[in-house]
């Protein structure tokens, strides 16, 4: 299909997920879904063509070809009767019951009043490009989300919680570990001080910071990024190194080949302090090509360059040592969510509760809130020290960007940021 | 494999308790940037069916119905909790099918949005990306009662995205649109250009309180954050007493503009949901209905055919009993604000009688516009909020939240700011 530097490519896909609604203790809704679709895409001279055909196999690869045609304006394929083979009455999750016993049996000990979303996940894909290029690549992931009622010093607590990881075989070990942390007594939340603040991101959650403020502004396609007039640029201290791997499988937003069939190459988004370089799709490649950031939301989706898993180097402080950098400030292990606006620069990072920290160590509970700043004065306040030991952080699971969702991760030791406004919940 | 085929699968695991949906769609995208254009074309088949066996709902999708029938078997096999099955409605009404081909835009629309974003903003602001789509869909909807319904949909919505810049700082805004009629390109320039270059001003809100008024945009997006008020089974304890506007004002929905049937095959109807101030009504699907024993309002949503209905607003709206023409609205403000545009998301919390809003506006005094507010914030008690609306004009607008959702300019006495 392909010729010269165009770009021409067939993506298929099957997606199967089972989702299982959990109120406490008891199963209320099943849902599982089994979607396949055939997309392909032609590019040149800054025009794309893109058509989406449900279904698989020859029939649908056959449709999508013909209508791409159809939209580029070339001769229309002759149509003749394909060769349509039923489906294979494949079993879908056949760990479904296990994984049902397992969740039974946490949620009964740590979490009994809930009400919570399991869901796994298989998305297969296969890309036939040009030039005879054709990968595939399959992902299980593993989520769950929702709230349950912890009985804390206080009384009962309702909390947030969000589990999501590549299926493995430690996966139902490390979400009872997680489940029974987050189920733990705490104090009754105060709310937190409002205004300037300085901040420990603990527990990895400041892959998320460094997700908005580093991660969007530096996918190829943001082109209001204030980062693409500073190359190079010192931007922090020297001691800070930020990646983008999306070779780490261990990770949510892990994958061998990306889904325009390339393989991904980790990308240094920061390095010594030093703004790094761009996250690229096959389009926005340029001569020196994608880095292997072409994601697709879903089966009807063109691939757009995005962000995959974010890795911050540790350094060598324990947490003493943070603690007593800070000083007297917030120490913040959860954030539900984040955004950035690219143009202006501001960002928001939205955290569950925190510790209020007095005088180096760690004081009374403090409630939800909202963490802002500007990401340029945000970088330029991290502090030049970083906690020895890089943790996966897997609270963080999906990344919206003008509706479309693709699942990312990330890993980071404690970071210190000095100057962040806060303000608490309403 | 055909409906006939996966309605018989249905029927043996489930007699009397299911139900397929069928749903073909196609659309056509353009989207345009700088220097760049994508044309997109979609042909979407989905399959969704909801069946009840030993408990509880299991609910299968797929994107054939060959593909449905395993779907259908894994989700039979998990063991469930007891939840009745709904009264399943019944109506035959015979497939209308129309082939008229989608619409193309107009290929001139975003160089006239450019313009019209250039004389809203005084050249501060440009229009950097727009994708407009135009599709439509055929529903079909079977069950066990006998129902067998089948209904057509179209839609022209999209994606403008606009960029201003005042010396060094930029600020960026998105707008998703719904045109149910000819495109407004105009009212969506302003939308964008005011999102987009008031925050630019740098000047903090004037005042700590007073009166404020609420752009359609901004009211709509207050009412579409109230929707758990109506789609719960236990109103917050402060509604107990029903008051939730003063007595001039109601709140409604009715699709029936959109739409002759609810994604559980129900009619829809207009459903009165707040009558002179007080809570009169709920959005129920057959599942809330069979719960309250009422009948099913046809709010039966279905966002997708990936996904169960639910209990959801369809064409949301306010309507005020003496609305005055907007032009009537400023001048009764003596010092207040202008909300012209979010600049995050609504935070509501009506469990805990908690909102906080964030806007860019403009100030006012003594009826008239005395600078722009690059940023303020009101927050407090949601309760009090909606009691104090005192005024609303006849500029009645609807925005996709993604629900169509309408609100006319609003006048709130004794608002807090920060």
């Amino acid at each position: 299909m392909g010729r010269g530097t165009e770009i021409a490519e067939v993506f298929g896909e099957d997606l199967g997920e089972l989702a299982l609604d959990w109120v406490d203790g008891e199963v209320r809704e099943v849902r599982v879904r089994r979607e396949e679709g055939v997309a392909a895409r032609r590019r040149a001279e800054g025009e794309e063509r893109f058509v989406f055909v449900s279904g698989s196999g020859e029939p649908a690869v056959r449709e999508a070809i013909r209508a791409l045609r159809a939209e580029s304006g070339g001769e229309p394929l002759p149509i003749r009767a394909s060769r349509t083979a039923d489906p294979e009455a494949d079993a879908l999750f056949p760990e479904a019951d296990r994984w049902t016993r397992r969740l039974m049996g946490a949620l009964a000990r740590y979490a009994p009043r809930h009400a919570l979303t399991f869901r796994i996940r298989e998305t297969r894909r296969r890309v036939i490009g040009d030039g005879r290029r054709s990968a595939s690549s399959v992902r299980r992931l593993v989520s769950l989300e929702g709230r349950f009622t912890a009985a804390s010093r206080a009384g009962d607590e309702r909390r947030p919680f969000a589990f999501h990881a590549p299926d493995s075989d430690a996966v139902a070990d490390e979400l009872k570990t997680r489940l029974a942390a987050a189920a733990a007594p705490r104090d009754r939340p105060v709310p937190p001080p409002a205004g300037p603040t300085d901040v420990i991101l603990a527990a990895g959650c400041a892959a998320i910071f460094f997700h908005e403020v580093l991660g969007h502004p530096l996918e190829a396609d943001a082109d209001t990024s204030p980062y693409r007039n500073l190359p190079d640029a010192r931007l922090s201290v020297h001691d800070l190194d930020v990646r983008d791997d999306p070779r780490r499988l261990d990770l949510f937003g892990g994958y061998e080949t990306d889904d325009e069939g390339t393989a991904p190459r980790a990308v240094r988004l920061v390095l010594s302090g030093r703004l790094g370089s761009r996250l690229t799709d096959r389009t926005h490649g340029g001569a020196v090509g994608s880095t292997g950031h072409g994601r697709r939301a879903g089966p009807a989706d063109a691939p757009r360059p995005r962000g995959s898993n974010v890795l911050v180097a540790p350094g060598s402080a324990d947490t003493e040592e943070m603690l007593r950098r800070l000083g007297n400030g917030l120490w913040i292990e959860e954030l539900s969510g984040g955004s950035v606006e690219i143009a202006s620069g501001g960002f928001r990072l939205r955290f569950p509760r925190a510790r209020r920290v007095r005088r180096g160590g760690l004081a009374d509970e403090v409630g939800g809130g909202v963490l802002a700043g500007e990401m340029l004065a945000s970088l330029s306040a991290v502090e030049p020290a970083f906690g020895r030991e890089q943790r996966v952080h897997r609270s963080f699971g999906w990344c919206a960007r003008d509706g479309h969702l693709v699942p990312v991760g990330g890993a980071a030791p404690d970071v210190l940021l000095r100057r962040l406004t806060v303000r608490p919940d309403a | 494999m055909n409906a006939e085929d996966v309605a018989g699968e249905l029927a043996r695991r489930a007699p009397g308790q299911w139900e397929l949906y069928r749903k073909t769609a196609e659309s056509r995208e353009w989207e345009t940037a700088a220097g760049a254009t994508r044309v997109s074309w979609n042909r979407e088949e989905g399959w969704a069916a909801r069946w009840w066996r030993e408990g509880g709902p299991r609910f299968a999708a797929a994107s054939s119905a060959a593909r449905l029938v395993p779907a259908i078997q894994t989700a039979d096999t998990t063991a469930m909790s007891d939840t009745p099955a709904p009264e399943w409605p019944s109506r035959n009404v015979p497939a209308r099918a129309a082939e008229d081909p989608l619409p193309e835009p107009a290929t001139e629309l975003f160089a006239d949005l450019s313009r019209a974003i250039a004389a809203a903003s005084r050249a501060e602001a440009s229009l950097a990306s727009l994708a407009v789509r135009s599709g439509r869909a055929s529903e079909r909807l079977v069950n066990a009662a006998g129902l067998d319904v089948s209904q057509e949909l179209r839609l022209v919505d999209g994606l403008a995205r606009c960029v201003a810049r005042r010396g060094a700082r930029a600020r960026e805004t998105r707008i998703p649109f719904r045109w149910d009629a000819a495109p407004d390109l105009d009212a969506l320039a302003r939308r964008l250009a005011d999102a987009a270059t008031l925050p630019l001003s740098d000047r903090p809100a004037p005042i700590s309180s007073g009166q404020w008024l609420l752009d359609p945009a901004v009211g709509a997006a207050l009412l579409s954050s109230l929707t758990p008020l109506f789609v719960t089974d236990r109103p917050p304890r402060w509604l107990v007493r029903g008051a939730l506007l003063p007595p001039a004002f109601a709140i409604v929905d009715d699709a029936s503009r959109d739409a002759a049937y609810d994604g559980e095959g129900v009619p829809t109807r207009r459903t009165v949901l707040v009558e002179d101030g007080a809570v009169a009504g709920r959005l129920l699907d057959l599942m809330g209905a069979r719960r309250t024993g009422h009948r099913s309002t046809g709010h039966g949503v279905r966002p997708s055919y990936r996904l169960p209905p639910r209990a959801a607003p369809r064409r949301l709206f306010f309507e005020a009993a003496d609305a005055v023409a907007p032009s009537e609205l400023l001048p009764s403000v003596t010092r207040g604000l202008f909300a012209a545009a979010l600049t995050a998301p609504p935070r509501v919390d009506v469990d805990a009688d908690r909102y906080e809003i964030e806007f860019t506006g403009i100030s006012i005094a003594a009826g008239r516009a005395t600078g722009p507010v690059a940023g303020a914030r009101s927050s407090g008690r949601l309760s009090e909020l909606l009691r104090r609306i005192r005024r609303a004009s006849t500029d009645l607008q609807f925005f996709p939240m993604p629900y169509p959702c309408g609100s006319p300019t609003l006048l709130i006495e004794r608002a807090s700011f920060d």
